[in-house]
C-alpha cells in the first residue's frame, strides 16, 4: 500500500484533532508542525505528498506555508482547514497552487478529512488540466512498463526521424504522460525531455480519441497565451495516442512546425499508425525484458 | 419535480430519464437562451434533494425566479452562488469572478454546508464560458475545473452540470476547448436550436445511453 506523507500544521491548541483526523486513513502519514516557521523547514527537508493547513497561525497566515510549498514542489496539494470563513482568507499567493478549502466547523469535517486528502492525492485532483476519466489505472499501466529501465530510446529516436522526415515536419517527438509531467522519450529536430503536462498540448490531445490538429496556437483559446509553447516556438501540432491494449492512453506521438500547418485526413492516418507501432515497440521491449527478468536466476 | 430513484437524478423533463449520481454534465450551445432553459431544467431540485448554482453573468434573484417557473418552491431547496447583485437568504455573492481560489472556496463551503442539508445533491455553472472571458489564462479555468467542480461531483455523488456558451467571444477558436473538457465530463449535451421554442439535445457520453431528444421549451 502506498504511503503518502501529510504535512499537519495548526496551533498547539488545535493540532492533535488534525493528527487524529489524519491518521483515520492507513495510507497519511502525519508530519506535525505548530508554526510557520516550522512548517517552511519540513518542506525545505522532507519530501510532502500534501500539506493540510490552519489559516491562522502563531506566526503567520497559512498563506505563506502554501507560497512555500509552491516555490518548493508546485504540483503537492493543499487544504486550508480552518473555521474561517473564505472571506476571511486572503487568496491572492492561491492563484497558481491549488488549494481546498475546508470548513473544520462542519459536522463530518473530522471523520472526512483524511477522505478528502487521500482523494485529492490519489486523483491527482489539483492538477492545472482536465484529467482524462481513467487517469488512475492510466497511471498504473504506465507504470506497469518501467520506461526507464527499457533498451527503448534508440528505436523510438530512430522511429521519430522517420516520422519527422514522413512530414516534412521541424520536430517530431515520442511523449508519455506521467502524473504532472510528460516526458519525451525522443525527439527529432530538438532536444526537449520534459513538459509541465500543464504546459503541454499533449494534455489535451490525449482526451481525444482521434488525432487532435491544432493548425495555429495563436487562434486556440486553450495555447494562445501560453508561454512554453511560444518559447519552445510551437506553432502547428498534430498528436495521435499511444494506447494500451487494454484502452488507456500513456503517451503521445506528435510532429510540431514552427509555421501554421494543416494535416490531411491521409496524413492524421499516418501519424496514428506510427503511434500504434510506437506502442507495439514498447510492448515488445517490455515483453522482452519481462522475459529477461522472469529467467535470470535471482 | 419527480422523486427520483435512490442513486440517481430525474430528467424526465427534459426526456433524458434517470441520471447516475456523480455524472457530471458539460452544456453546450449557441443559443444562450436555449442552454440556460436545459441548465435550470437539469440542476433544479427534486424532494429530497439541494441544487448549487454558481451564476457568472445573472444575479441571485434571477437564479431564483428562473427556479421557481420551473415549479414553484424549487429556490427554497437551492443555493446560488453569484457574481452579481446582492446577497440573500440563500444567495452568496463574490466580487470578482477571475478569482478562481476565491470562487472554488466559496463554492466548497457551500457545497459542504448544502449537503448537511440534503442526501442528494445538484450543482451548477452557469456559465463557464463567461469565467474562460474574465480569466487571463484558460489553464486556471481548467484547475478550477478539476480541483472544485469535478472532484466535489466525484467525491459526493453530485450530479453536476457546466454550461459552456458557444458563441461567447473567448479570443479564440472555441471548439478545442470544447473537445477538451468534454473528455474530462462523463456526459456532454449539445442543445441545437430550431426555432424560438423547439430545442434538440444531443446527449453522449461512457456513462449515459447517448441519444437525441427533441423538445419544446416555454422555460
Amino acid at each position: 500500500m502506498t504511503q503518502y506523507s501529510i504535512l499537519c500544521v495548526g496551533s498547539e491548541t488545535d493540532i492533535d484533532e488534525m493528527r487524529g483526523a489524519i491518521e483515520q486513513r492507513d495510507t497519511l502519514n502525519p508530519v506535525v508542525r505548530t508554526s510557520v516557521d516550522g512548517a517552511i523547514e519540513a518542506i525545505e527537508t522532507k519530501s510532502v505528498d500534501c500539506v493540510v493547513t490552519e489559516y491562522d497561525l502563531p506566526d503567520g497566515t497559512g498563506g505563506a506555508i502554501i507560497e512555500a510549498i509552491r516555490d518548493q514542489s508546485p504540483n503537492t496539494p493543499c487544504v486550508l482547514y480552518t473555521s474561517l470563513s473564505p472571506a476571511q482568507i486572503d487568496t491572492n499567493s492561491f492563484d497558481s497552487v491549488g488549494v481546498e478549502y475546508f470548513n473544520r466547523e462542519m459536522p463530518d469535517a473530522h471523520d472526512r478529512l483524511g477522505f478528502v486528502v487521500e482523494d485529492i492525492i490519489t486523483h491527482n485532483a489539483h492538477a492545472g488540466f482536465l484529467l482524462p476519466d481513467d487517469e488512475k489505472s492510466r497511471l498504473e499501466a504506465l507504470a506497469e512498463y518501467d520506461v526507464d529501465s527499457l533498451p527503448i530510446d534508440e528505436s523510438f529516436e530512430r522511429l521519430t526521424g522517420l516520422i519527422a522526415s514522413h512530414f516534412d515536419a521541424a520536430v517530431a517527438f515520442i511523449g508519455l504522460i506521467d502524473r504532472t509531467t510528460e516526458d519525451i522519450i525522443a525527439c527529432t529536430g530538438s532536444d526537449w525531455d520534459m513538459l509541465a503536462r500543464e504546459d503541454s498540448i499533449c494534455t489535451h490531445s490525449m482526451l481525444q480519441d482521434d488525432v487532435m490538429v491544432v493548425e495555429d496556437i495563436t487562434a486556440d483559446a486553450r495555447f494562445r497565451n501560453n508561454d512554453t509553447l511560444h518559447q519552445l516556438g510551437i506553432v502547428s501540432y498534430a498528436g495521435a495516442n499511444m494506447t494500451t491494449a487494454a484502452g488507456n492512453t500513456i503517451g503521445q506521438v506528435c510532429v510540431i512546425d514552427h509555421e501554421p500547418r494543416s494535416y490531411s485526413k491521409v496524413e492524421q492516418e499516418d501519424l496514428q499508425e506510427f503511434a500504434d507501432l510506437a506502442m507495439e515497440l514498447l510492448e515488445l521491449r517490455h515483453t522482452i525484458d519481462d522475459g529477461t527478468t522472469t529467467e535470470t536466476p535471482t | 419535480m419527480k422523486l427520483s430513484e435512490e442513486g440517481t437524478f430525474d430528467a424526465s423533463a427534459l426526456s433524458l430519464g434517470a441520471i447516475p449520481e456523480g455524472t457530471s454534465i458539460l452544456l453546450t450551445g449557441d443559443d444562450t437562451d436555449a442552454i440556460e432553459t436545459v441548465f435550470y431544467h437539469l440542476v433544479a431540485a427534486g424532494e429530497n434533494e439541494r441544487s448549487l448554482i454558481l451564476a457568472t453573468e445573472t444575479n441571485g434573484r434571477t437564479v431564483n425566479r428562473e427556479l421557481d417557473r420551473i415549479e414553484y418552491g424549487i429556490s427554497n431547496r437551492s443555493t446560488v452562488l453569484s457574481c452579481r447583485g446582492a446577497t440573500d437568504s440563500n444567495i452568496t455573492t463574490v466580487d470578482d469572478i477571475a478569482d478562481l481560489a476565491g470562487v472554488g472556496m466559496q463554492f466548497s463551503a457551500l457545497v459542504a454546508e448544502s449537503g448537511t442539508m440534503a442526501a442528494s445533491q445538484r450543482a451548477g455553472i452557469l456559465l463557464c464560458s463567461s469565467i474562460c472571458q474574465e480569466v487571463d489564462d484558460i489553464q486556471s479555468v481548467f484547475r478550477f475545473l478539476n480541483a472544485n467542480f469535478l472532484s466535489h461531483l466525484r467525491r459526493d455523488g453530485i450530479m453536476g452540470v457546466c454550461a459552456v456558451d458557444t458563441s461567447a467571444e473567448i479570443g479564440g477558436k472555441i471548439d478545442g476547448l470544447v473537445e477538451t473538457m468534454a473528455e474530462a465530463f462523463s456526459a456532454h449535451i449539445s442543445v441545437e436550436s430550431a426555432d424560438s421554442e423547439e430545442v434538440t439535445l444531443h446527449l453522449d457520453g461512457d456513462e449515459v445511453e447517448s441519444k437525441s431528444v427533441t423538445l419544446t421549451l416555454s422555460d
